[in-house]
């Protein structure tokens, strides 16, 4: 895939994902209801969750893209790997502070060790892990091995953190709280829901081809400074 | 498969000999092991939490530590004349390598996880007289979840110029099964509770040690090669 | 790219004009609607809210663009 193509594809994954969210916040300040219990607050939930899937989605691709990497030795697919895990940070971060903001108002406390929001920060710090090793290592070519064992074993390692996470919950008393992503969602909830997890996919996914058109920009300045010098 | 055995087999004799030699990691962690157990004891007020309550989660929290601090140098051994250069270039296979460390480690800190149990059951008032064996159990099935991750993870830091540092922020966010399931299975058995109420944790904690060993086996050729 | 410099910081100006008119716009038949007599806590949390968001989602895409500029300028060096 051309530079230019990869550049085509991110500028209009972008602007549909733009124009989405546009959308996304009309949805949710006009067209949605207030849910009954929790008022206004709720509405955080309209981006919370849809961050949360998408940084769930980015782990994953950048684990499958560094698999692949190790048996093939293709570094576009480490490059894609470090791209989805950068974006995967990006949508950690909000996750792990719209949380809190939505928290302290629905459940009077700001931290409940609340599964999601548990494995999303130890999620960002398996991000972190991610790009520190990278940087820490001096040779380039052993870092991207490194980054991808990291990607590897954190995407593996979330199945069983998540089953611990609510284990772990079960066993405290749990505030009694409405469910706002039950299956008795209401449907114009849901249909907000559902839009958010779309528009922040298409989002994600074009500012992760501009990322990764980037890093392709950047090597070819890399290779050709190298062969001027 | 015996020669595969055998392989593995010198490499964690090779590794204890020098252990049982120098003495150098397992008197480390039981030095730890013990001052853990004095300072978390000054740091809890026993006139609102009852030692008893706390020593199953303070117990896996100084095995996470000290069990750090011992896997941590597993590669320093080889760092002398490049021996682990030697062990790399040699026939044996990577996983083989691997697997032989994990078993050296695994030795180790099962060893330093017994004294912690007797140590803390001093120190904390726990009564050892109900379940002692079902605990063994959990504390081996941990710690060695814990020492392949730890052993992958040592061998990556090792070759960044952060080293040792670089190891807790790798390795804890993927320790949170161990430490839920296994602090939260040692608990209810020295309480006294019937096995039949933590045999799903200690089978989740018997799949996340599989699980360990076997993705550590397939990655650590990645990490080790030149 | 211009026009994401552009609607960025447009979006984020235009928020709190979103949020009043939809405070205002919103129906409920409990009392706690009833603004001034209500702490207006939890307006401020989903404001908060969003504008991390966009400041997030905005902040890296404009981090990329900048990037992207340094090196096609030093590639056109």
């Amino acid at each position: 895939m051309t530079n230019s193509g990869v550049r085509r594809g991110a500028t209009a994954l972008t602007l549909v994902g733009l124009v989405g969210m546009v959308a996304l916040l009309w949805m949710s300040f006009f067209w949605v209801s207030t849910e009954v219990n929790q008022g206004i607050v709720q509405r955080i939930f309209y981006v919370h969750v849809p961050a949360a899937w998408t940084c769930f989605l980015a782990i994953g691709i950048s684990a499958l893209c560094s698999g692949v990497y190790l048996w093939l030795r293709d570094d576009r697919l480490d490059r894609a790997a470090m791209c989805a895990a950068e974006g995967g940070l990006v949508f950690a971060t909000i996750v792990i502070t719209t949380g809190p903001l939505w928290g302290k108002i629905a459940w009077g406390t700001y931290w409940t060790w609340e599964p999601r929001l548990t494995l999303t920060l130890l999620l960002w710090f398996i991000f972190v892990g991610y790009f520190m090793v990278r940087n820490a290592t001096e040779d380039p070519e052993k870092g991207k091995r490194f980054a991808a064992v990291v990607a590897i074993v954190g995407a593996l390692d979330i199945p069983f953190i998540h089953l611990s996470v609510i284990w772990f919950r079960s066993l405290h008393p749990q505030p009694v709280v409405a469910k706002p992503d039950g299956p008795t969602l209401p449907g114009d909830m849901l249909v907000t829901l559902l839009f958010g997890l779309l528009v922040f996919t298409v989002l994600f996914f074009g500012l992760f081809l501009f990322r990764y058109a980037l890093e392709d920009v950047r090597l070819r300045a890399e290779l050709r400074a190298r062969r001027t010098a | 498969m015996i020669r595969y055995l055998d392989q593995i087999r010198a490499i964690v004799w090779k590794d204890l000999l020098l252990e049982i030699r120098s003495r150098e990691r397992i008197a480390a962690m039981g030095a730890f092991a013990v001052l853990a157990g004095i300072l978390f004891n000054f740091s809890i007020d026993t006139a609102i939490v009852r030692p008893e309550d706390v020593a199953a989660g303070l117990l896996w929290m100084t095995l996470v530590f000290g069990g750090l601090l011992g896997v941590g140098r597993t590669f320093h051994i080889e760092e002398q004349d490049n021996a682990l250069l030697g062990i790399l270039t040699s026939p044996v296979p990577k996983d083989a390598v691997f697997l032989a460390k994990v078993a050296a480690n695994f030795v180790l800190l099962y060893a330093i996880s017994l004294l912690v149990l007797g140590v803390f059951a001093l120190f904390f008032r726990v009564s050892l007289d109900a379940n002692v064996g079902w605990v063994i159990l959990v504390l081996a099935l941990g710690s060695l979840g814990f020492v392949a991750l730890a052993t992958l993870f040592a061998a990556m830091s090792a070759g960044t110029s952060m080293g040792e540092t670089l190891l807790p922020i790798l390795v804890f966010p993927l320790l949170v099964p161990m430490v839920v399931f296994g602090a939260g299975a040692t608990g209810r058995l020295l309480g006294g509770r019937p096995f039949s109420e933590v045999d799903g944790n200690v089978r989740m904690l018997g799949a996340f040690a599989f699980a360990a060993v076997w993705i550590g086996a397939v990655l650590f050729r990645y990490v080790v090669e030149d | 790219m211009i026009q994401r410099t552009l609607l960025r910081p447009a979006l984020v100006l235009l928020l709190p004009a979103i949020l009043a008119v939809g405070v205002a716009a919103q129906e409920s038949p409990f009392p706690q609607a009833q603004l001034g007599q209500q702490s207006l806590r939890p307006y401020w949390h989903v404001f908060i809210a969003y504008a991390i968001v966009i400041a997030l989602i905005g902040g890296w895409a404009l981090s990329i663009a900048r990037r992207l500029r340094s090196v096609e300028d030093r590639l056109i060096d």
